[in-house]
């Protein structure tokens, strides 16, 4: 007898074979017990797939719900966020709040932390240049490709767990800052004579050092005075700062007034509304100021950055020097060693007398720079700039195209979005005062913040320019492709917009909030059940 | 599915061309959790349905005007759900080896019918779902496509882009497979039974 084979048997179960074949596999099936047997053994496993493939085994994930399910949120996002709420409040009550509260102990009560923080224009001004939006680009790429690489590899419960863990951690971090001396009240002193042989912590109305410190000072007060010797660094967060003994590490100042006149053996930060260094002082390395206003008169074996408002050049510069800022004056007792670099929008007045290595390199910035300024290479910029923030957007686009869609969406009802990216920023510079203390504590959570923070804030173009595209060529098309070319003429229209004056910079400051909040809204949206889960 | 039924889903089909989000609304809670589970089957990973799922009914609400009434409305969704799915699948090269040369060339061992049998009564409906996520792309797509979807031989052949004459070789290849594997999971091995 000649057997059916099995894919013969396959075809006849699934209706596959004409009739004729069909028939005579009938009637054979019938007298062969063999071909029955195989085609009973197909049935079943065809059984067995189907069931397989059909059992409802696993529910719907909470993001494709739609509201039917919003009394059920997933246990996974209720745990995320009853942790993340606890982390939150334990941060506030153990790290925020009592930083506050010795803040405010010091003498920084509310508009004197603003004016600290935000005491002069160059301090802002010299963020913006030392940013480089090509790098936040570089970084977010890159974020963008490890989130996505995780993604892949994990669930999203998982990666949920480890962002949070190491959100926490990152938070937990500033508690291994107290393996210190620490002294509160309202004045401190180590007299002459007595040694501390650990690191200090001191807060309180007046801090005076004048034994020794075998370690570092970090102080939180509103008069810092320190005449005798630390071996380590200097943090200080102080109205008045004089530091008038030896410091064999850095000296970092957060001050209104900063006063150097000892010496210190490794370099200075200085940030403050006035910072001076009188004649005797000493620094071993370099020196960066940013301030209001500074007279510099002693000596710096290294090299001087400074962004400040009005200079005094009088002393010692062993190294360059790098200033950008208002006015420069280098009086006839300075001298400087390195070449000198000044961008201001005068020239700076160099006085007979004072010895410079070479003339000094001056660019005229502000107003004049504009149009000194190639448009060659202001063309080539704004085209690099705009081809990263393109291909920034494109990876999201592919990378997270719920996501997009998402961010896309809140972009779309505009109001609702500019408020919370307002609201957003406000919350955000109130967290990155303290974040920004964290960081000279050698902390992760003000890094942290800030790396969440600028990001987003780099993003926002990308939805804006988005809804901007889709509003100009018509919401029609879903591909990828068409998105990206959408993308591509918004973006562009932003940036040649960017170039109006004064209305250029008002609108990327409405665009950084609407889409701020665009993407946060984005974030919220998918970390929910949704209302509408399609776009309209 | 009843009269009935099929003439509600007709209803909301139109409306929801016409852009009503209501009934847009409710094909979706409607269909999703199915094609939700024929992504889960057919992509690697949850997340990976996850986003497939959005984009599917992203796709099929802008296609609706394409849909032909005339075929049920889910053999349609599945159509859709399936050409994104391989698609994306196509486009990662996740589809390694086994292309149609190699499958229209390697013979494939007789079962014994006794053995299959047992081998079949002894595997739960999960031992199955985790074989079928080690198998390679396409011939899980040609299972997922056949034994969960319903679809028939040429729209199989359409997605997968092989000629129809060779989608019972691919679904028999994957059988093949998916017993190697379900036995490589202590089964009986099925030795080469009658000959054809």
């Amino acid at each position: 007898m000649i057997h059916f084979d099995e894919m013969a048997c396959l075809l006849y179960l699934d209706g596959q074979l004409d009739a004729a074949r069909s028939r005579e596999m009938a009637a054979h099936i019938g007298e062969c017990s063999s071909c029955r047997d195989l085609l009973h053994a197909l049935e079943r496993e065809t059984t067995l797939l189907s069931t397989a493939l059909t059992e409802d085994t696993e529910p719907m994930p909470a993001r494709l719900i739609s509201e039917r399910a919003r009394s059920l949120p997933s246990w996974v996002w209720t745990l995320a966020f009853g942790a993340f709420a606890a982390g939150a409040y334990w941060v506030w009550t153990d790290g925020i709040a009592p930083w506050f509260d010795q803040l405010s102990n010091a003498g920084f009560g509310g508009t004197d932390m603003f004016s600290m923080i935000v005491f002069s224009g160059a301090f802002w001004e010299g963020w913006s240049d030392m940013i480089d939006a090509m790098q936040v680009g570089a970084v977010i790429l890159l974020a963008i490709v490890a989130i996505g690489w995780i993604r892949r590899r994990l669930r999203r419960s998982v990666a949920i767990a480890v962002v949070m863990s190491a959100l926490l951690f990152a938070l937990a971090l500033p508690q291994g800052a107290a393996a210190a001396e620490v002294r509160r009240g309202q004045s401190i002193s180590v007299p002459a004579g007595e040694t501390i042989h650990n690191d200090l912590i001191a807060t309180g109305g007046t801090v005076r050092i004048e034994g020794t410190v075998e370690g570092d000072v970090i102080a939180f007060t509103r008069d810092l005075t320190v005449t005798g010797h630390v071996t380590g660094d200097v943090i200080a967060f102080a109205e008045e700062a004089v530091i008038d003994g030896i410091v064999d590490g850095n000296v970092r100042v957060f001050s209104r007034g900063a006063v150097l006149q000892g010496t210190v053996g490794k370099n200075v930060s200085a940030f403050g509304r006035s910072v001076d260094l009188i004649s005797r002082a000493n620094i071993g390395g370099g020196m960066i100021v940013l301030a209001g206003e500074t007279d510099l008169d002693g000596k710096i074996q290294r090299d001087l950055l400074g962004l400040v408002g009005r200079s005094n050049l009088d002393g010692l510069i062993s190294g360059q020097a790098w200033i950008h800022g208002g006015t420069l004056t280098v009086e006839s007792t300075a001298e400087i060693r390195g070449p000198v670099t000044f961008e201001g929008p005068q020239e700076p007045v160099v006085e007979a007398g004072a010895k410079l290595a070479s003339p000094i390199r001056t660019e005229i910035t502000q107003d004049v720079r504009r149009t000194r300024r190639s448009t060659a290479r202001v063309v080539i910029r704004a085209i690099v700039s705009y081809g990263a923030a393109l291909a920034v957007g494109i990876l999201l686009l592919v990378i997270f195209p719920g996501f997009f869609s998402a961010a896309l969406r809140e972009a779309a009802k505009i109001g609702l979005p500019i408020g919370i990216g307002a609201m957003a920023l406000l919350i955000g510079v109130v967290l990155l005062i303290p974040g920004l203390l964290l960081v000279f504590l050698g902390v992760g959570a003000g890094v942290a913040g800030a790396m969440a923070y600028a990001p987003i804030l780099y993003v926002a173009q990308v939805f804006v320019g988005a809804w901007l595209g889709n509003k100009i060529m018509g919401e029609t098309s879903v591909a990828t492709s068409s998105v990206i070319g959408r993308m591509a003429v918004g973006l562009l229209i932003l940036r040649v917009a960017g170039f109006i004056p004064v209305l250029g910079g008002l609108m990327w400051l409405a665009v950084l909030l609407w889409g701020t909040g665009a993407v946060l809204l984005g974030f919220y949206r998918m970390s929910r059940v949704e209302d509408e889960p399609l776009p309209a | 599915m009843s009269p009935a039924e099929q003439a509600v889903t007709q209803e909301r089909i139109a409306l929801a061309k016409a852009g009503n989000a209501e009934a847009w609304g409710e094909l979706y809670r409607e269909h999703a959790p199915a094609i939700f589970r024929f992504c889960r089957r057919a992509m690697p990973t949850r997340e990976d349905a996850e986003d497939a799922t959005m984009d599917i009914f992203i796709k099929v609400r802008q296609k609706l005007s394409q849909y032909d009434a005339s075929r049920p409305f889910s053999a349609w969704l599945y159509t859709v759900a399936a050409n994104h799915c391989w698609d994306l699948l196509r486009r990662r090269k996740l589809r390694q080896g086994l292309e149609t040369g190699d499958v229209e060339n390697m013979p494939l061992e007789h079962p014994d019918p006794g053995q299959l049998e047992q081998l079949m009564e002894r595997r739960t409906g999960q031992e199955v779902r985790r074989a079928l996520d080690k198998l390679p792309a396409r011939s899980r797509m040609a299972l997922v496509l056949r034994y969960y979807s319903d679809m028939s031989y040429d729209d199989i052949a359409a997605t997968l882009g092989v000629r129809r004459t060779f989608v019972g070789v691919v679904l028999l290849r994957a059988r093949h497979q998916l017993r190697e594997i379900l036995e490589g999971q202590g089964g009986a091995r099925l030795a080469a039974g009658g000959a054809a």
